[in-house]
């Protein structure tokens, strides 16, 4: 049980308090298990009537019970249970917001859930003149400090769930549900959501990035400065570049999508960390042309995505239906955390977002609803855009 | 099938002096005199017919979901059909298999168990069974339409469930079967509570009651007590989808956890409803296969009524991750906990039921046996559950999903497909054969661990419930395919032990009476019993009461002269065409009401007509009387009467 999304190897105090008194009911259930299981199996072998004519026997002696014997079980029981009781209660008490102590060092947060990705606010981060910082799919957050992450929703119920940091709390729609968490080091950690909430529920994913204090507020001023531009330098012909050449067929079975950034031979970490630096061969002609299908009017092509996404800095793009965009060439992850963030996997999604989230917004309210329409040379111009943006 | 086939003495000269509506059906053959039974014995037998039929329905749901689920990224289902299968898989499996499965067995033995010749109602007993089939249609009749069958999970979250994010009408048909197998089930439950409570025969006091009845008076209560809550749930959902109105609706003040409560505060003494009967079947099997009485008889009886009243004190556990706060979500681990001490005591009175006797290792036996042991470890992972913080991490995984099939295949099912086993030769007058038996219990057993026990490392390895697909480099890929793989010996198990059954009510081994040796009044009877069952009320001199006949005949023999009027002969009730009718006015009615759009006034007439339907029905019924024919069986050349003989 050492996947991703372990349960077993936790990573954050709360998940460890969790893991502990689970850790008790299985010795008390083990315990019980061996005792009743031992008696349970003594007696069907040494009472098992063997023969014949040992069936047709005499009626063993018909004893009706014995009260003795009930009471003491039935106290034996009890005292098994207050065993997980004792724990039960304190844990229930840790775990359900940050430590009176540790208060004054939490650090806030509020998860939001959309049908079906997650956004992330970052209310002590103001932005003068749009709102708290805001990003979707990846929470970024200091290790080694509580995090109080208020849960809220926009549409059905979701649930916030990081299982190697802590134990799941549903977002509820006009409900302030909220949970506290800490990751105890730096490292990189896979969430899902956990409550039912439609079609695409299964591929309704996040990520949580802890990073030690100085490498978070290194991050948190990058993430507050508007859109990266390119400057264009000159008017030479938007070749695509090699990496956006061809689209690669995605097979069926195609094994994790976390692929790249999943990669034995480099951490998670360090990959998000290669992924916050600018790609080499950018081409500016090619980006800017992707900044105009984006965000520019629909007299000169441009294909409303600024109508659901925000880019902070591109006129044009100030929609919120969607995830914020200022900064998605630093993520890792795309489409609610489901696919990695690599050019290929960028332009399967804008190519055809159905095909690989089904009943997916951006295709019902987007695509479908405004007709959009892409030819090939368009995807890889949005990709080259989107992938600029660091 | 001589219990369900005509009898000579249904007097022809008895003509209904009543006009024409009021013709009362004579029919004992055919299949007006099934559409039209008030017997017990016959609505038992269709109960069981339904649920096993669902019950298949529901399993081949779960190998689609196992197919879909046997490698990561499968293309085998889409979401939107997988959603609908999970769905569908455990309303069917719940409401269309275990419940009306323990409804043919309440049906069938507690009557005989108590030494009665009917239910209280009987015509309100067929009502039941025909309702119940109209729910089970309505349910599963959007397989064929276009809005496709529910997909808003088997407990049908709001929002989700909203007319928002679920525009089609699969939602209201839904909610509509769901409201008539409520229906069904309040008028059943109350018809057994006036059985037990008014029809026992003499001597049959409360504590001389088998255990199996005993569990049907709990269930019987906590279905009438339970199902109101979702029915105030379901009508409330109706009302926002259909009339506007804002129970669940966030944008004008509505609350979704509304909806949650009150879903749960059914939904947990519902679990209660599906293991108390499996657990009175096995409370009946053991001491039969043991040869000595059930240890701790009014402490197992006082457990189950215990755990009726504390199964409403618990349903929170259910909404450990909702953000209730520290103290309710205290209070709720501690009443769980504390559930868990009733249902440990039943084992240790199974256990002592076996200690110091002959254990006769028959089919239902192993089938009893099995479920001690997987009800043992379902509710270890439910003590499990029972802690809150651990439970947050447990919560929509796959450790659930563990858990609830453990208790509920491994308990509520074991210990159906025990009562199968063990009644079979009564109802049916046939045995089916040990070798069969026992090898369906064993590829039963088998395909079942391998299927679910897997699945408490997958939740624990964080795999989330009521997923379509997952990735291969979560570490899922392997217990996934394991849990495959299980699914299908399960099935196979269940596909020799569906053939055995189906072989043995047509060509199995016929049996004389009381083949087990057993200990209850039900076995004193012919089998398959007559259409009256006792041809003279029994006198109950102890518990166990069959079993101390037999081995007090001196006393057993004493004629009870002039109880049951036996010159007058017995009354049988008329058989009635209206419970079959109002039922149909039900499901054409419902159909309607939960297929309607606005400004769609066809449908509107045609729930009218329904309603007409249900109205005329109900009205019939109560003008048609209770009055019934005589029959009298000493005319009949007696059968082998007295107790059994080796």
């Amino acid at each position: 049980m050492d996947g991703h999304q372990s349960t077993i190897e936790v990573e954050g105090p709360v998940a460890r308090a969790q893991l502990s008194l689970f850790l008790v009911t299985c010795w008390v259930t083990l315990v019980i298990f061996i005792i009743v299981g031992s008696v349970l199996a003594y007696a069907t072998i040494r009472f098992k009537a063997r023969t014949q004519a040992d069936e047709h026997a005499e009626q063993p002696p018909q004893g009706h019970g014995n009260p003795l014997i009930e009471l003491s079980l039935i106290g034996a029981s009890v005292l098994a249970l207050v065993i997980i009781a004792v724990p039960t209660l304190r844990d229930i008490r840790y775990t359900y917001d940050v430590p009176a102590g540790l208060k004054g060092d939490a650090y806030q947060v509020t998860a939001t859930g959309y049908q079906w990705w997650f956004k992330f606010d970052y209310p002590s981060e103001q932005i003068s003149g749009v709102g708290p910082l805001n990003t979707g799919d990846e929470l970024v957050i200091p290790a080694g400090r509580p995090i109080h992450i208020d849960l809220r929703s926009v549409d059905v119920m979701h649930s916030f769930w990081v299982p190697k940091l802590a134990g799941k709390v549903d977002m509820i729609p006009n409900r302030a549900n909220f949970l506290w968490l800490e990751a105890d080091h730096p490292g990189y950690y896979w969430g899902q959501c956990a409550e039912y909430c439609g079609e695409s529920h299964a591929v309704m994913r996040f990520r949580v990035i802890a990073l030690a204090p100085r490498e978070f507020e290194e991050w948190l001023d990058n993430q507050l400065q508007p859109a990266r531009s390119v400057p264009v330098r000159s008017t030479a012909g938007a070749e695509p570049t090699a990496q956006f050449a061809a689209l690669r067929e995605f097979s069926q079975n195609e094994t994790g999508s976390s692929g790249v950034f999943d990669n034995p031979s480099v951490p998670p970490l360090d990959a998000w960390r290669a992924k916050q630096f600018v790609d080499k061969g950018e081409d500016p002609a090619l980006i800017a042309r992707g900044k105009l299908l984006f965000a520019g009017p629909a007299s000169e092509g441009g294909k409303t995505c600024g109508s659901c996404h925000t880019i902070r800095g591109v006129a044009g793009a100030v929609g919120s239906q969607g995830p914020d965009l200022t900064h998605v060439g630093a993520r890792t992850t795309l489409a609610g955390s489901w696919i990695d963030n690599t050019p290929e996997q960028m332009r399967r999604w804008i190519h055809n977002p159905e095909a690989v989230k089904p009943g997916n917004k951006m295709w019902v309210n987007g695509y479908q609803l405004n007709h959009i329409t892409l030819t090939p040379d368009d995807e890889v111009a949005l990709v080259a855009f989107l992938q600029s943006l660091k | 099938m001589d219990a369900l086939a005509k009898s000579e003495f249904l007097p022809r000269e008895h003509v209904a002096q009543k006009p024409l509506v009021f013709w009362r059906p004579t029919a004992k053959t055919g299949i007006v005199s099934w559409l039209t039974t008030v017997d017990h014995k016959r609505i038992g037998f269709l109960y069981g017919l339904f649920a096993l039929f669902f019950f298949l329905v529901g399993g081949v749901e779960a190998l689609l979901i196992r197919l879909q689920l046997a490698v990561p990224n499968n293309h085998i289902l889409t979401s939107a059909q997988y959603n609908e299968m999970f769905t569908m898989h455990a309303t069917t499996m719940i409401f269309l298999s275990v419940m009306p499965l323990s409804a043919a067995f309440f049906n069938f033995i507690m009557p005989l168990q108590i030494g009665a010749r009917d239910v209280a109602f009987p015509r309100l007993n067929a009502f039941s069974l025909w309702t119940f089939v109209a729910g089970a249609i309505i349910l599963n009749i959007g397989w064929f339409q276009a809005s496709g069958a529910p997909a808003g999970g088997w407990f049908g979250y709001t929002p989700l469930t909203t007319r928002q994010f679920s525009p089609h009408h699969d939602i209201d048909m839904w909610v509509m079967g769901l409201q008539l197998l409520g229906v069904a089930s309040i008028a059943a439950s109350l018809n057994f509570v006036v059985t037990i409570i008014n029809l026992r025969a003499p001597g049959m006091t409360m504590m001389r009651l088998p255990v199996f009845t005993w569990m049907t008076l709990v269930t019987a209560f906590l279905i009438v007590l339970a199902f109101p809550a979702i029915t105030i749930a379901l009508v409330e959902l109706m009302m926002d989808r259909l009339f506007g109105t804002n129970f669940f609706e966030v944008s004008n003040g509505g609350m979704p956890i509304l909806w949650t409560h009150l879903f749960w505060v059914f939904g947990h003494p519902e679990v209660y409803i599906l293991i108390l009967p499996a657990m009175g079947i096995v409370s009946e099997i053991l001491p039969t296969f043991a040869r000595k009485p059930l240890f701790g008889y009014p402490i197992v009886v006082f457990s189950g009524v215990c755990i009726g009243f504390l199964g409403f004190g618990v349903w929170s556990h259910h909404m450990f991750t909702t953000g209730m706060g520290a103290m309710a979500t205290a209070a709720f681990s501690v009443t769980t906990m504390a559930i868990a001490v009733p249902t440990g005591v039943k084992i240790f009175n199974w256990v002592g039921t076996i200690w110091g006797g002959h254990l006769q290792m028959r089919t239902p036996m192993m089938f009893a046996m099995g479920f001690i042991w997987l009800f043992m470890i379902g509710g270890f992972s439910g003590v499990m559950h029972a802690a809150a913080p651990a439970d947050s991490q447990q919560h929509n995984s796959y450790f659930v999903v563990a858990h609830f099939h453990y208790v509920l295949i491994g308990g509520s099912l074991f210990g159906l497909l025990a009562g199968i086993h063990y009644w079979f030769p009564l109802m049916f007058g046939r045995k089916v054969s040990e070798f069969w038996g026992k090898l369906s219990f064993w590829v039963i057993f088998i395909g079942f661990n391998v299927t679910f026990f897997p699945m408490h490392f997958l939740g624990l390895n964080g795999m989330p419930r009521r997923t379509f697909t997952y990735d291969a480099n979560m570490g899922w890929a392997q217990g996934n395919l394991i849990a495959t793989i299980g699914a299908f010996i399960l099935a196979i198990g269940v596909g020799i032990y569906f053939t055995v059954m189906i072989y043995t009510f047509f060509n199995g081994e016929r049996v004389g009476r009381d083949p087990w040796d057993a200990r209850t009044l039900e076995w004193s009877l012919p089998n398959p019993p007559p259409e009256y069952n006792y041809r003279s009320l029994p006198h109950v001199r102890a518990r166990d009461s069959w079993w101390y006949d037999k081995h007090n005949p001196a006393e057993s023999h004493k004629p009870e002269a002039g109880h049951d009027g036996a010159h007058a002969g017995i009354h049988m009730p008329f058989q009635s065409i209206y419970p079959f009718t109002a039922a149909l006015g039900l499901l054409v009615g419902g159909f309607a009401v939960s297929n309607m759009d606005p400004g769609t006034g066809h449908k509107l007439i045609v729930a009218l007509i329904g309603l007409a339907i249900v109205v005329g029905s109900i009205y019939l019924w109560s003008l048609e009387g209770n009055e019934g024919y005589h029959l009298h069986p000493e005319d009949e050349e007696p059968s082998g009467s007295g107790h059994k003989t080796h």
